[in-house]
């Protein structure tokens, strides 16, 4: 670096500012410690600095500027986002829907767990078409895939019942509960449905073992309970058929 | 809640106190370095901190304050001077006083009001990297910032103004040429 570049750079030099601590003057300010030349063409253009950067200091605000200043203050209203017109709407859209949801949930009847929900969901389901699990005409064989399927498999079945034959099972689920379901042969295409069910698992099972009887669509429903189970039958007559196979 | 809104009003007023007390001082003086009087420099420097009463709150970077003040106020300057030149508007009395003669003195001898008619005498786009310059607040890097011109060019212009300011202080002599050009370009 010659003097005449280094000139150049330290012209751009503030004496007493950050300009000190920027590497792009080290150099030059070196050279200027070195020349003696150059040290006294630094020394006038520091004068000149300072006496320029004074005269810009000597401009002096008006004394009431600052007065000024404040008393026209106004805050700007920070609109934060949660608070803007739009996130407002969706927020009033998201909340109206929020209701109709909750009321919805409110007018629904809450989860029917009756002894006679059972009983329509299942008579009901053997007249839409059902699949069996197991087709055979044993009872023996019936109970025993039941019990091998961990469903109701100690049911006592009226004696009239025990003398059909079989025409297969199925185990059924009913609110997390399991339900077995033994279909008896009538012949003609016609079937008897019995389905068990823990006793406990449904609160207002029938009481007795005399059967009370209900027409649920073309079926007719006797249902009893007996020890710690309950039971419903279900077949294509009235109550006189029903009772033919319920007692002896 | 109220409570709550009272004290966040409170801190920014307190905020906005502060920030006045620390730099209308040096804000005015580049404002007067670019407008040279009295009245359009209070201005701008009035214009300046009600922008930041409006929009400051949008600053993330709080210590770009002082850089967004200078910037702001930079702004506001072009902008008035490009109306002006529009719908220029002179007062009786007020030309003559805009160009004095500068004697041909040491700096010394020289006032404040002398100094900046000297600098008004440069061209344009000496002008305002050369004021911030003089004032001593920013690094070369925060003046490229609020000019929104390059580093290099801020350095030669610097550069190139100092040269031009020491001829006419030294010499009493008007430089080579008179841009009618941008300021910024």
């Amino acid at each position: 670096m010659d003097n005449q570049q280094a000139k150049e750079i330290l012209l751009r030099y503030r004496p007493g500012t950050t300009d000190a601590t920027d590497p792009e003057f080290a150099a030059a300010l070196e050279q200027a410690k070195r020349d003696v030349e150059l040290g006294r063409w630094f020394e006038r253009h520091c004068a000149f600095q300072s006496a320029i950067r004074d005269r810009f200091r000597q401009l002096t605000a008006p004394p009431d500027l600052k007065e000024k200043i404040l008393a026209d203050y106004r805050p700007a209203a920070v609109v934060l986002w949660w608070q803007r017109p739009v996130f407002q709407t969706l927020a009033a859209a998201a909340a109206i829907v929020l209701l109709i949801g909750l009321a919805y949930i409110w007018t629904q009847p809450g989860e029917d767990k009756s002894f006679a929900a059972l009983r329509n969901r299942v008579v009901r389901n053997a007249q839409r078409g059902y699949v069996m699990d197991i087709t055979t005409t044993n009872l023996g064989e019936i109970r025993r895939y039941l019990a091998t399927r961990e469903a109701h498999a100690d049911y006592v079945l009226p004696a009239p019942l025990e003398k059909l034959p079989g025409d297969g099972g199925a185990v059924l689920h009913w609110r997390n509960k399991k339900v077995s379901m033994v279909c008896f042969a009538l012949g003609n295409r016609n079937d008897l449905f019995l389905f068990v069910v823990e006793r406990s698992d449904v609160p207002d099972a029938p009481a007795a073992d005399e059967p009370e009887f209900t027409r649920i669509g073309k079926l007719t429903a006797a249902s009893w309970s007996k020890g710690d189970k309950a039971y419903v039958l279900a077949g294509a007559g009235d109550e006189q058929f029903l009772r033919k196979y319920l007692v002896p | 809640m109220a409570h709550n809104d009272n004290d966040s009003r409170m801190t920014a007023q307190q905020e906005f106190e502060s920030l006045v007390t620390r730099y209308y001082s040096t804000l005015y003086q580049f404002a007067f370095s670019l407008a040279r009087n009295e009245d359009d420099a209070g201005d701008l420097t009035q214009q300046t901190f009600y922008a930041w009463a409006r929009k400051g709150h949008q600053l993330r970077d709080r210590s770009k304050v002082k850089t967004w003040l200078f910037t702001t106020l930079y702004r506001e300057f072009l902008e008035k001077k490009r109306r002006q030149t529009r719908f220029p508007h002179y007062e009786l009395g007020g030309v003559d006083q805009d160009l004095p003669n500068v004697p041909p003195a040491g700096v010394n001898e020289l006032d404040a009001s002398a100094v900046l008619q000297s600098l008004s005498q440069l061209e344009e786009t000496f002008q305002a990297p050369l004021s911030l310059f003089y004032l001593e607040e920013h690094s070369y890097k925060e003046i490229a910032d609020i000019l929104g011109i390059p580093l290099g060019t801020v350095k030669s212009r610097i550069s190139r103004g100092i040269a031009q300011l020491q001829q006419i202080l030294t010499d009493g002599n008007q430089p080579a040429t008179t841009s009618k050009t941008d300021p910024r370009g």
